[in-house]
């Protein structure tokens, strides 16, 4: 007993002598290192700047798919070899046996948006240091951000809703949950648009914001809102409720940019008065320097049309080059011209051809000189239903050109024959050919098979 | 067992059995210090001498001798003088045995009472052959210790593993401890991908010049390793440096000059000029079409516009031009080989300086390394100083300082995204019927070697060696500071401050007329309203990276340690560890760069999307902090049992770990029973030693980059003119279930020494049971995320180490010694939970290097691989996978079920053999080191998809599958215009390399080192004033044997078809001390 005694007296005084060597340090002063450029969110700046980080990383994927639609053409003068390496397999539909360099469209960086879109929602409740109206306003940014990332998933790698039957036709998987964990299966169309429609309605009741200032205007806003559903009731082939969106947006805030005068503002600038979304690039200066326009668009403007020299530089008497696009002040994804075209295309569908012939004319004033458009308007009036969906799909691929719209546009509407010739050969897609949806990456399905096999 | 314990007691008791009696006493020290634990016998009494090394006892008057040992000593025996009291004994180190004591790292243990499985390896030429960084030494020295060099690069690290793989995710590298100091650092990044090999990369190992080591203790199991807490997980390399001696001052010198021949590609078995100009008019008629315009034959006929006469009609077809020009390509022979590489000569010297008194000792080195590579332009060299001191104040105090300082700068060439300008990769891939240089000494440009169908951008290898640099200057600073203090005769306080300082600065320098600028440009291309052009200003560019780190790490320890009625001995510790890392890096990059003005322009870059694709600076900063406490105590019995255990909690400032997850206590209990001591034994005389141990213990590590909370990094980014905002950037996928990895490590251990230790036998058998292991798993992209990090198994290992060494012949001239090393490990998967998305198989009841294949059962008529089916029958790729647009379109369970276990990739038996003979001043040694019974995926030679015909490649694509030849067993090369179905999943995913037919054995034994030594005889020596000399000339990677490698440089390097091989070397080295 008298020796465990020693040995504990001995012990503790060492002991002692170590504690007071350590006690000079308090331990958790001394692990309490704040991580430089490492956070959680938990405040609302913080939560608003995960989300900012999914805006700046939108997919330009509206540009890449130009490629396909009947826009661009590439030449051994002006296409790069490094843009034949990245491009060609686009251009020319060879979406199997591609080259290992072909750009891809993306999969994974909206399903990322779609990721922080979730968390917010999920999270709301959680956010410190904003106003209960910041907080709704960012969720029903975060809505519209799942909404509209859904929708262009679904549109480039799904049927066009209008070309197929949505209800058995193959969609995308439907991310709803912030959870890594899920292995999802395809929706069906119908179920992927059911969603999308839900989103953008639900963002309405969250959203605060009826327009931003410029440099925020990359971020939904009411009218932006508004906007988008206009154009996916379109795409759905719902006319009322598209007419009825787009009214809605031109009532509160239709203006034009005038493009029929002389040093007329490009209409896709972020701060120009048409521009309701300046989230997407689309014409990025990569994909705009690849290719040339065709000039099958360039030639298909009236004389007299202002877009003309706003949208091209003629090079020469054969080949011109793209004005549009080509940095972040051209960001545009949806602007009050498009309502116009919008409506008028929704109106001929549902047979008023009066309402149609108000929209078209209300836009195209501002587009074509007084004398162009003394002789154009008259033309327009007297048109028939059939003449006059014509025009309204032309204005709208010569509006629109290069904004990301020709591909999907051709996809929903007649998906006809195109044909390439590059250094002699000839490249073809043929009507309604299969290779109008763009096949899944391989990566995607190596990490989902379910996505590989048949849709039931 | 009454008896014999009454027995021993009055064996070791001190205490008079006569009535006349005297006393003695004194202390027991060897040359450097007082020895603890030595016994002392005289007059059939025993006593063993405490911590100072004091001793004292009474005996009878008529006693005579004294005598004292102690393990690892030659005994020695002491006459007692009348009248004299006081016997201060030093003990003469025995040779022939290992240390006396085991150095932990935190602890110097007594080896009569170690209870842990631990190997010693003496670091000298003789015993490890010559080596330039010290994780070179330990290769087949000790059981269980498996290492592999990262690449044949001069000063690249090498991997080691101990007893296998704990983990799968985390860190499998042992912890390296420099004199009780944990280092940062010494990780080696996975290097899987080519661009990877190409960097340069050393650990903070290599700061240290082997010369100054005296030997290396590597700790296996739980009962050695717990005192480490987390980081020990995967065992413990703890390094001990030279220090002085008491003496007169020693100067040592030594050199080594090697020479390196020329890597010898014969093996690759690449095509000649001839036999590739014969394959690309081949391909050409038989309609094969990927990069149908590569190569110089398509060249040449489209120039000559006769690519469809020749289709049409073949070779009679051509003009006499064509057929000329063609016939040229065949007589041009550029040997690859040859102009990229060479063979070097390579220096390293050390001088040292040493010596001491009673009181004070120091040691003082110099070491210079220069070696340069076989790639030309590459190399690497080190300087490093060594100052080391230690002083003894008074009686209770004692301090050692010491700083290791180094400088090395490594030198290769500058990397591209393809990685063309690896000299490496490039000799593979280039024809052999381009030549670099036109006639007049300009650079000619291989327009061929580029990965694309079509490129107008200029590339020559030896344009972009003049034009580029990669220079990465490294130096390091290490300082340790030791006190302890020594209270009363039972209690030592012991103090330790580390201080490890690293940095490096990087320059990447692409000159102007480089490939690399040449693509920076072009991808730097903007449209601007006049045309198109590059926004990078005319120059070069330079990339710069500076990297500091630091950690300092002070730990304080009380021990006590108490023997009680000669019987019961006891030791207790209890420590605590502060440790604090930090380190940051700064990278920028100049463009319009002239190295020899050093002027650089600025980038007036078009628009605010193209400035950020082009940061011209970066910063990162990390900040870790960590304490710990920890404790062990051990408890002996008349030197006969011995009972172990130890523990210790780490916390740390883990960001994102729930707090629960910030402490897990890791433990171990072990015990020791010296069998030699027992009274049984006593009628066995030849035996020397003979001891058993066990341990059990419980080691743990968490993933440090996966937080069950969403973690982001703060970035600026502008999206719109002129606003820059705040983001989050979270690309890290959280997992909220994310638990401890555990691994609970059993050992039982014997050993046994015979004969006057002419035959030793370690045999040590362990069972480490991992789990909750760690692993990423690839997620479905639609989370958001490509991977994360998940529990997934749970793994075991099972091993035997054997360790035998024995003394063949021993005559007066000549000894021959022989030891071998063997480790074997059996690594099973116990439960794996395979992601629901994987299409390839659990490893569940296989090892986790586990192969699994499809099996094939040759070609079809088209020279299409066939496959079993599940149903045994032989079905193409089409019906397998039942393919749609290329893609299976079986469920993933389905697919997985397709594949077959081929073997695991890791050797079932490693380790070394070596054998040593001398012959009066001669000494031979030769190490043998072996990997047993794995198997290897080896990379298909060609793919049947996308052969770029303008590479050169492996001559097996000579003997695919053609209409005239059916009867050959490698595919046909596939046209996309055929059978689409199976042309996609050939080109588009990995079935073709996952086939049976590219899983080989490999089994093989190399000959590290194969060296002889000549001594200067004595008499010599004295009149020359030296106190030893020796002249070695030894060779390195002389030969291999192996299971089949043909296509391949190395068995080690069969995964990777460009690596840098093993280098074979010619070492003379001279040793001289004064």
């Amino acid at each position: 007993m008298g020796m465990m005694k020693r040995i504990l007296l001995h012990f503790l005084s060492a002991a002692a002598v170590l504690s007071a060597v350590t006690a000079a340090v308090s331990c958790d002063r001394f692990l309490d290192i704040t991580p430089t450029g490492r956070v959680i969110a938990s405040t609302g700046e913080e939560y608003r700047a995960l989300l900012t980080y999914e805006y700046k990383y939108v997919p330009e994927d509206r540009g890449l798919a130009s490629f396909r639609s009947d826009e661009f053409v590439f030449g051994r003068n002006y296409t790069s070899s490094e843009d034949i390496a990245s491009f060609f397999d686009i251009w020319t539909w060879n979406d199997y046996a591609q080259q290992p360099t072909t750009a891809q469209f993306g999969w994974r960086r909206y399903y990322h948006a779609i990721y922080i879109s979730n968390y917010i929602i999920e999270n709301q409740n959680d956010i410190s240091d904003a106003s209960a109206a910041e907080i709704s306003q960012l969720v029903g940014e975060s809505y519209m951000m799942r909404g509209y990332m859904h929708f262009l998933l679904v549109n480039l790698y799904s049927p066009a809703y209008t070309a197929c039957r949505p209800d058995t036709a193959r969609g995308i998987p439907l991310q709803l949950r912030a959870d890594v964990e899920q292995v999802l299966k395809p929706s069906s169309v119908e179920a992927v648009y059911r969603s999308i429609v839900s989103d953008m309605e639900t963002a309405l009741s969250y959203l605060n914001v009826r327009e931003w200032d410029a440099e925020y205007r990359y971020r939904f806003s009411i009218l932006s809102a508004k906007a988008i559903l206009s154009r996916v009731y379109l795409y759905m082939g719902n006319w009322e409720k598209s007419l009825e969106y787009a009214q809605s947006v031109i009532t509160e805030h239709g203006g034009l940019v005038r493009l029929n005068v002389k040093g007329a503002v490009m209409p896709t600038r972020y701060d120009s008065e048409e521009n309701l979304l300046a989230l997407e690039q689309v014409m990025t200066s990569l994909y705009k320097g690849a290719g040339r326009p065709s000039m099958d668009v360039f030639r298909a403007y009236r004389s007299g049309d202002g877009r003309k020299s706003v949208f091209y530089n003629q090079v020469t008497s054969s080949s011109v080059s793209l004005l549009k696009g080509g940095g972040n002040e051209f960001s545009c994804s949806i602007r009050t011209a498009e309502l116009y075209l919008n409506a008028a295309e929704a109106a001929v569908e549902m047979g008023l051809k009066n309402v149609a012939v108000a929209y078209l004319d209300s836009l195209l004033e501002t587009r074509y000189s007084a004398s162009a458009w003394d002789e154009y308007k008259p033309e327009i009036k007297v048109m028939d239903l059939e003449t006059l969906r014509e025009t309204v799909r032309e204005e709208r691929r010569l509006e629109l050109a290069f904004e990301g719209h020709r591909w999907f546009d051709l996809r929903r509407w007649d998906r006809p024959a195109m044909e390439r010739t590059y250094q002699e050969e000839t490249y073809t897609l043929d009507e309604n050919d299969p290779r109008y949806v763009i096949p899944l990456p391989a990566e995607v399905i190596q990490a989902n098979p379910e996505l590989g096999g048949d849709f039931i | 067992m009454r008896s014999l314990t009454v027995s021993i007691a009055l064996l070791l008791a001190c205490a008079p059995v006569s009535a006349q009696i005297r006393h003695i006493e004194g202390v027991v020290s060897d040359e450097a210090d007082v020895l603890t634990g030595a016994v002392v016998s005289s007059g059939g009494l025993n006593c063993v001498t405490d911590l100072d090394g004091r001793y004292g006892m009474d005996v009878a008057d008529t006693t005579g001798t004294l005598s004292v040992s102690y393990m690892g000593y030659r005994t020695q025996t002491v006459r007692l003088k009348p009248g004299q009291e006081r016997y201060d004994v030093r003990l003469q180190t025995d040779n022939r045995q290992l240390g006396e004591v085991v150095v932990t790292g935190y602890q110097k243990i007594d080896r009569r009472k170690l209870t842990a499985a631990v190997s010693t390896v003496e670091i000298s030429d003789e015993k490890t052959g010559t080596v330039t960084n010290i994780d070179q030494a330990l290769n087949g020295q000790v059981a269980g210790l498996s290492s592999v060099v990262s690449s044949g690069a001069p000063g690249a690290p090498v991997r080691i593993r101990i007893r296998g793989t704990a983990s799968i995710n985390g860190v499998q590298d042992p912890l390296w401890v420099l004199d009780g100091m944990p280092l940062e650092g010494s990780d080696i990044p996975a290097m899987e991908d080519l661009k990877d090999i190409d960097e340069i990369y050393q650990t903070s190992i290599a700061g240290i010049s082997p010369s100054d080591i005296e030997s290396v203790t590597v700790l296996k199991d739980a009962a050695a390793t717990a005192i480490y807490g987390a980081r020990a997980a995967n065992g413990v390399i703890v390094i001990t440096t030279k220090k002085g001696r008491e003496g007169s001052n020693r100067v040592n010198f030594s050199t080594r000059l090697t020479y390196e021949p020329k890597t010898d590609i014969g093996r690759l078995n690449l095509l000649s000029s001839d036999e590739k100009v014969g394959l690309e008019l081949d391909l050409l008629s038989s309609g094969y079409t990927f990069r149908k315009s590569k190569g110089a034959v398509s060249q040449i006929l489209a120039d000559l516009g006769e690519t469809d006469a020749f289709i049409a009609g073949g070779w009679n077809a051509l003009s006499d031009g064509a057929r000329s020009a063609i016939d040229r390509l065949r007589s041009v022979n550029t040997d690859w080989n040859d102009i990229l590489f060479r063979p070097v000569f390579n220096q390293e010297y050390n001088l040292s300086l040493s010596g001491g008194n009673s009181d004070a000792h120091y040691y003082t080195s110099f070491g210079y390394t220069s070696e340069q590579g076989t790639v030309k332009g590459v190399g690497n060299t080190r300087l490093n100083l060594n100052v080391k001191g230690d002083y003894r104040f008074g009686e209770s105090l004692k301090v050692g300082v010491s700083v290791f300082a180094s400088n090395r700068r490594q030198d290769s060439y500058s990397t591209d995204y393809n990685g063309f300008t690896n000299p490496v990769y490039y000799s593979r891939l280039a024809n052999g019927y381009f030549e670099p240089y036109n006639a007049d000494g300009s650079y000619n440009y291989d327009t061929n070697v580029q990965g694309k169908e079509d490129s107008e951008l200029d590339f020559n290898i030896f344009e972009e060696r003049a034009n580029s640099r990669n220079r990465r200057d490294d130096r390091q600073l290490m300082a340790i500071a030791d006190a302890e203090l020594k209270i009363g005769h039972h209690i030592r306080a012991t103090s330790q401050f580390g201080l490890q300082y690293d940095s490096y600065d990087l320059a990447r320098y692409d000159g102007e007329d480089t490939y690399a600028m040449r693509k920076e440009k072009l991808f730097a291309t903007y449209s601007y309203a006049d045309g198109k052009r590059t926004f990078l200003p005319d120059g070069g560019r330079n990339r710069t990276t500076s990297s500091h780190s630091r950690q300092w790490t002070w730990k304080t320890m009380a021990e006590y340690e108490n023997s009680f009625g000669g019987k019961h001995q006891l030791e207790l510790m209890l420590g605590n560890e502060l440790r604090h890392t930090e380190s940051s890096s700064v990278y920028s990059v100049a463009y319009g760069y002239d190295r020899r003005t050093l002027t650089s322009q600025p980038v007036i870059f078009p628009t605010e999307t193209s400035a950020s694709s082009y940061p011209l600076y970066r910063e990162t900063n990390l900040e870790n902090a960590y304490v710990s406490w920890f404790a062990n105590g051990s408890y002996t019995l008349l030197y006969r049992y011995t009972v172990g255990g130890s523990i210790r909690f780490d916390g740390s400032d883990m960001f994102g770990v729930a707090r629960k997850y910030r402490y897990l206590p890791l433990y171990s209990v072990s015990g020791l029973w010296r069998i030699d001591r027992e009274s049984f034994m006593k009628g066995l005389r030849w035996v020397d030693e003979a001891a058993m141990r066990a341990s059990f213990g419980l080691q743990g590590n968490i993933d440090r980059n996966t937080s069950p909370y969403l973690i982001g990094t703060f970035n600026k980014v502008t999206i719109l003119p002129g606003n820059v905002e705040t983001v989050i950037s979270t690309e890290t996928a959280p997992n909220p279930s994310l638990r401890w990895e555990k691994t609970s490590n059993a050992n039982v251990g014997f050993n046994l020494s015979v004969l006057d230790h002419a035959i030793t036998l370690d045999v040590n058998w362990y069972y480490r049971r991992g789990t909750d292991l760690i692993a990423q798993q690839m997620l479905p992209l639609e989370s958001g995320f490509s991977s994360s990090s998940v529990n997934w198994a749970g793994m075991e290992n099972e091993g035997w180490e054997i360790s035998v060494g024995s003394r063949n012949i021993s005559r007066r001239d000549f000894t021959w010694t022989t030891n071998l090393n063997l480790g074997i490990n059996h690594n099973r998967i116990k439960s794996e939970t395979v992601a629901e998305n994987s299409t390839y198989p659990s490893r569940e009841g296989h090892p986790v290097g586990a192969i699994f294949a499809y099996r094939t059962a040759g070609l079809d008529d088209e020279g299409y691989p066939l496959f079993i089916s599940p149903d045994g029958d032989a079905v193409n790729a089409e019906q397998l996978l039942k393919l749609k647009n290329g893609a299976s379109t079986l469920t993933a369970a389905e697919q997985r079920n397709l594949y077959s276990y081929m073997g695991s990739s890791d050797p079932v038996a490693s380790g070394g053999f070596i054998n040593s003979f001398s012959w009066k001043n001669w000494q031979l040694g030769m190490t043998w080191t072996f990997n047993l019974g794995m198997k290897v995926r080896v990379q298909p030679s060609y793919s049947p998809t996308s052969y770029d015909r303008g590479m050169n490649t492996n001559r097996d694509i000579l003997n695919r599958w053609t209409a005239d030849n059916t009867g050959s067993s490698l595919p046909a090369l596939m046209n996309s215009g055929k059978r689409m179905q199976e042309y996609i999943q050939y080109s588009e995913f990995n079935l073709y390399s996952m086939l049976d037919i590219w899983v080989r054995d490999c089994s093989y034994s190399r000959l590290t080192s194969l060296r002889l030594a000549y001594h200067l005889p004595e008499g010599l020596l004295s009149r020359l004033h030296m106190h030893s000399a020796a002249i070695s000339l030894e060779a390195r990677n002389l030969c291999v044997i192996a299971t089949d490698y043909d296509g391949f440089l190395d068995p080690e390097t069969m995964g990777n078809p460009f690596a840098q091989p093993v280098p074979k070397s010619f070492i003379l080295g001279i040793n001289v001390g004064f």
